[in-house]
């Protein structure tokens, strides 16, 4: 009996623990965002004087005027097609690529699955130049297609290894049965696999659609005329030679968070499903 | 399954979107443009050619430049536009602004892709050597002196343009140099005078500092910033000749004038002439302007396009701010009219030949026309044009252009002049000045070995 | 029939390798070998001006002090990294699965640091951790300390930025930590509650053995990333003060662009290469060494 109730005191207390060790992270983690948004109601002046931290005035709407009657619309438009077009792109050649590695056995599995890790290693930087001249070469140049293939070819080592990790965890008997029921490889991968690496996917999503929606190196690289923009070169707009006008920067900033943020809450849903589901009972 | 469905809803909705996007790709730039933009700018990739009808060939000169801010697109846009008004040459300027930081980044992107403009703007020195150097800037001495340019500008900004005695520029924009601004206001409060010696500049800052006040605003994180007290006190101590020297292998950057220059900033550094934490300040945040705005620094060393920048920010403000050239060492028999900052900021390049740099030349001398010059310095500007002095209204603004005109040279800024692997050592060093993790010597020392190093490999 | 097998195999996954074989191919190959290639040559990235030089530009990076002190600065970033994002993204994606339900909302809000850009996150930091006026400086400042320099001091700085860095990632490795819990079963769960088993101990000895192999991924991930790093230290630092914060990426970056020196800036990025590639596959080969033996 004692040890029942102790045990029930320390779940209370650790739970005490945890969750205030929760929202101590929590605070951590919004505040920066907060003050993003309360220095983009703030006119340029006045940040200059109160200071970062100072509440604004008044609601200074302007900014936000401003940054929507610019080209900011466009841009919006710019990066949604590129980043729904990569992503899916992006995940589904993955998967391809993973189903393999990690369940099949042949010869080349290892070597190719390390010579993926080791792409992983470039910086991107050094790729800058050769895929310019190659967008020049084919006429993608300024334009927002241009982006879609180093984006994906970008993320593909990252995805690959991490799905590759998630699908070794898949049980073989489902393959075994299914094997032996008679389907295709293909079948399987179609019908089993894809859809039981759900959580992988939606992890992938998210982590390679945050870094295509605020890709900037490519994007500044390939692209030229002011319609072709994404936003991240939006900032571009609010940046002089010598000044900076940072509460527009800030309005920006929290305009394209927003979109990601709307995203997110939908696509971590989906994550949640995945786990409760049992999926792996199939 | 669910998600394949998914998947392939979001495709027919991006569809969707592209085919709306190209459907209002027409007419959705005109609505899209911020203020101040005019015709020749962003979106007119595609200009027409323009009175040549019988012409097949594609008769557009491509411009890069850094004037992404309202004041600087206007600029470029009126001169553009002069100049696609009333050329004969057939040719249309079509222009792409480019934000500062990447500028020259995607410059040498383009120029290592065989894609460079047609023509595009540099702060000269260093790396402007180096696009000639390159093969990627013409030289114009030719038309320059068949035009009324040599009459039109000022003879120091022509000098600045000029690489191996051939003229390979074209300046404008706005004059820069470096002078002390500082609040009327605070030195009214505590009977400060405009300090004449370094020693009397030094006696304003100690009552500053008695009085809580920062007397130097400075954020010196870019490195830049921290280098112009560098250059100046420099300046003041042995005049040019140790600088010219040491960069033509003559001289050493180990000279006297550069080890005492490390040296009084790291004593003023010790008496608190500058903020707490210096060097994580960040200039294009604002942080060194925020100190002045609330008053908690009363002084900033800062190249003259600070005026500007100040009126922008809040005229106001601006109004309570005068200007003084850095003062001249006690007793020293150096020059102390040189003065440090460039003559134009804005030089125009040329990578094309024959009839299209003509028309790009004679786009470029539309900047020191009166009617761009007029609009030039109603913005705040000083166009590096002879004469320019008598169109200036605002006080401050003359007082700077009456040092420039008083100045026996300009040197220009150090990281610009040099070569890039030197100038980024030269500004390493004098960060670590700043942050005493260096002495002066061992400075001079890095800075001089650079210098050799990039020298030693010229010859090869 | 174990032949036809085999070879079925192979076409399988030779089928399903190929989309992605095309893109690496392309826009990675292809660049990493121009790369290497252009190490060998002085050129300044502009001209037409190309110098063979054979491995001058090596021998000069393997006696770089520069180079090698940036590379030290990725190591300090690579091992606390590790140290600081895995564990507290597990624990606190622990939080979220054991909480259930209503600990959904920290999902959402603990995430957004990952959201924002490095340009956003590098401005309101420098504010935040300013000398003057900052943070942690009004803290100290109450307890009766001065100001605290942490951006300006070049031995606190590389810290501080790991420390922003964190921040930033750390939100990842929750949901990665998260999908990884879903790869045990319920019934293991359920079977460990009726056997009385707490939460601690089923955390301790039956959750963290099965997410082992998700973690030391995470592991190979973020070492990756940290080797690579650029961002955050190129908006916050540039490098500085003075070089205490340098990173083998924006010393590349900084060669090959700003310094019209690519031939060498290309060495850098070629070294980069070799040594983020030899360090992850060792380290991988050393944590999954013994899972190869089954």
């Amino acid at each position: 009996m004692n040890q029942i109730t102790k045990n029930r005191t320390k779940s209370r207390v650790s739970w005490v623990v945890a969750i205030v060790l929760a929202l101590l992270w929590t605070v951590i983690a919004i505040l920066p965002f907060v003050f993003m948004v309360l220095n983009s109601f703030k006119e340029k002046f006045e940040m200059l004087t109160k200071g970062v931290f100072a509440l604004p005035d008044a609601l200074y709407l302007d900014n936000y005027k401003a940054v929507l009657s610019g080209n900011f619309v466009s841009f919006f438009l710019n990066s949604v097609i590129v980043l729904v077009i990569s992503l899916v792109v992006l995940l589904f050649i993955a998967a391809c690529a993973s189903y393999p590695l990690a369940r099949f056995k042949f010869k080349l599995a290892n070597p190719v699955l390390s010579l993926i890790v080791a792409c992983m290693s470039i910086p991107i930087h050094i790729t800058l130049i050769p895929v310019f001249k190659m967008s020049k070469a084919w006429g993608l140049y300024d334009s927002i297609w241009a982006l879609i293939g180093p984006y994906v070819a970008m993320a593909i080592p990252v995805s690959v290894f991490i799905l590759t990790s998630f699908m070794r965890e898949i049980p073989r008997e489902i393959e075994e049965s299914a094997f032996i029921d008679g389907c295709s490889r293909y079948q399987i991968f179609f019908k089993m696999i894809l859809p039981l690496s759900k959580p992988g996917l939606s992890t992938l999503a998210i982590y390679n659609g945050v870094n295509i929606w605020n890709e900037f190196s490519f994007a500044y690289t390939l692209t030229q005329s002011a319609e072709n923009r994404t936003l991240p070169l939006a900032v571009w707009e609010f940046q002089g030679q010598y000044s900076m006008n940072t509460p527009m920067i800030m309005a920006t900033l929290t305009l394209t968070v927003l979109p990601m943020i709307i995203l997110f809450i939908f696509a971590q849903d989906k994550l949640v499903k995945g786990m409760t589901a049992g999926a792996v009972k199939g | 399954m669910m998600k394949k469905m998914k998947k392939l809803a979001v495709i027919i909705l991006a569809v969707i979107m592209v085919g709306t996007l190209m459907a209002c790709g027409g007419s959705g730039d005109s609505s899209g443009n911020t203020p101040g933009e005019t015709s020749g700018n962003d979106n007119s990739a595609d200009v027409p050619a323009t009175e040549n009808v019988g012409s097949d060939e594609n008769k557009e000169i491509v411009l890069w430049h850094v004037g992404t801010e309202e004041m600087d697109l206007a600029i470029w846009g009126k001169a553009i536009d002069a100049f696609n008004a009333t050329t004969d040459s057939g040719y249309t300027i079509s222009s792409v602004s480019i934000q500062n930081d990447t500028y020259k980044e995607k410059l040498v992107i383009a120029m290592s892709s065989g894609e460079c403009p047609d023509v595009y703007t540099s702060w000269s020195g260093g790396p402007m050597n180096e696009y000639i150097d390159s093969g990627y800037a013409q030289p114009i001495t030719e038309l320059f002196n068949n035009s009324e340019l040599p009459d039109r500008l000022l003879d120091a900004a022509i000098e600045q343009s000029k690489y191996k005695d051939d003229v390979y520029a074209v300046p404008m924009m706005s004059i820069s140099i470096s002078g002390i601004y500082y609040n009327t206001e605070i030195f009214e409060e505590y009977n400060l005078e405009v300090p004449k010696t370094i020693s009397e500049l030094e006696a304003v800052c100690d009552t500053l500092v008695e009085k809580q006040i920062t007397p130097f605003a400075l954020a010196n994180a870019p490195k830049w910033t921290g280098s112009m007290y560098f250059m100046n006190l420099a300046a003041r101590y042995g005049g040019l000749e140790p600088f010219q020297e040491a960069v033509a292998g003559t001289g050493t950057f180990e000279d006297e004038c550069f080890i005492k220059a490390g040296e009084t900033i790291q004593k003023w550094v010790d008496k608190g002439y500058f903020p707490e934490g210096v060097n994580s300040l960040n200039e294009d945040d604002g942080q060194a302007r925020q100190l002045l705005y609330q008053e908690t620094a009363a002084m900033t060393l800062a190249g003259s396009w600070y005026s500007g920048l100040m009126k922008q920010d809040s005229e106001e403000f601006a109004a309570k701010m005068d200007w003084f050239p850095f003062p001249a060492e006690d007793g020293s028999l150096v020059d102390s009219s040189i003065l440090i900052g460039t003559v134009g900021d804005c030089f125009i390049s040329f990578n094309c030949t024959d009839e299209k740099l003509e028309a790009a030349f004679e786009f470029a001398t539309k900047f020191s026309e009166e009617e761009v010059v007029d609009f030039m310095v109603e913005l705040g500007k000083i166009p590096p044009v002879k004469g320019v002095e008598n169109k200036l209204t605002d006080e401050t603004t003359k007082v700077i252009m009456e040092a420039v005109n008083n100045a026996s040279s300009i040197q220009l800024w150090y990281d610009q002049y040099l070569p890039p692997s030197v100038a980024s050592v030269h500004l390493e060093t004098c960060q670590e000045i700043f942050g005493l993790t260096k002495t002066p010597q061992e400075a001079a020392k890095e800075f001089q070995a650079a210098m050799e190093e990039y020298n030693a490999e010229k010859e090869e | 029939m174990g032949e036809k097998h085999q070879r079925e195999t192979n076409i399988a996954a030779f089928i399903f390798l190929l989309p992605v074989a095309i893109l690496m191919i392309v826009y990675i190959f292809y660049p990493i070998i121009d790369t290497f290639v252009t190490s060998f040559y002085k050129w300044n990235g502009i001209s037409a001006d190309k110098i063979s030089i054979g491995f001058k530009n090596w021998i000069k990076l393997a006696a770089d002090e520069n180079f090698w002190a940036a590379f030290i600065n990725n190591i300090k970033i690579m091992i606390l990294s590790i140290c600081i994002q895995i564990p507290i993204g597990l624990a606190l994606a622990t939080l979220i699965d054991f909480g259930g339900k209503k600990t959904t909302i920290f999902k959402v809000l603990w995430f957004i640091p990952l959201l924002m850009s490095s340009v956003a996150i590098g401005f309101l930091f420098n504010y935040a951790l300013a000398t003057n006026g900052g943070i942690i400086s009004t803290i100290s400042n109450l307890f009766g300390g001065g100001n605290i320099d942490l951006l300006g001091n070049p031995g606190t700085a590389l810290y501080t930025v790991i420390g922003v860095i964190a921040w930033q990632f750390t939100p990842f490795y929750i949901v990665y930590s998260l999908a990884a819990y879903t790869n045990i079963s319920v019934d293991v769960f359920e079977a460990a509650r009726i056997d009385g088993a707490t939460k601690g101990q089923y955390f301790w000895k039956i959750a963290l053995p099965l997410l082992t192999p998700s973690l030391k991924s995470a592991a190979i991930l973020s070492m990756v990333g940290s080797l690579k790093y650029f961002d955050l230290i190129y908006v916050m630092t540039g490098g500085g003060p003075g070089r205490a914060t340098e990173l083998m990426g924006t010393y590349m970056y900084k060669l090959s662009f700003s310094q019209f020196n690519m031939g060498y800036g290309s060495a850098v990025s070629g070294g980069m290469f070799i040594l983020i590639s030899a360090i992850s596959l060792i380290t991988m080969k050393v944590l999954n060494g013994k899972k190869e033996a089954e």
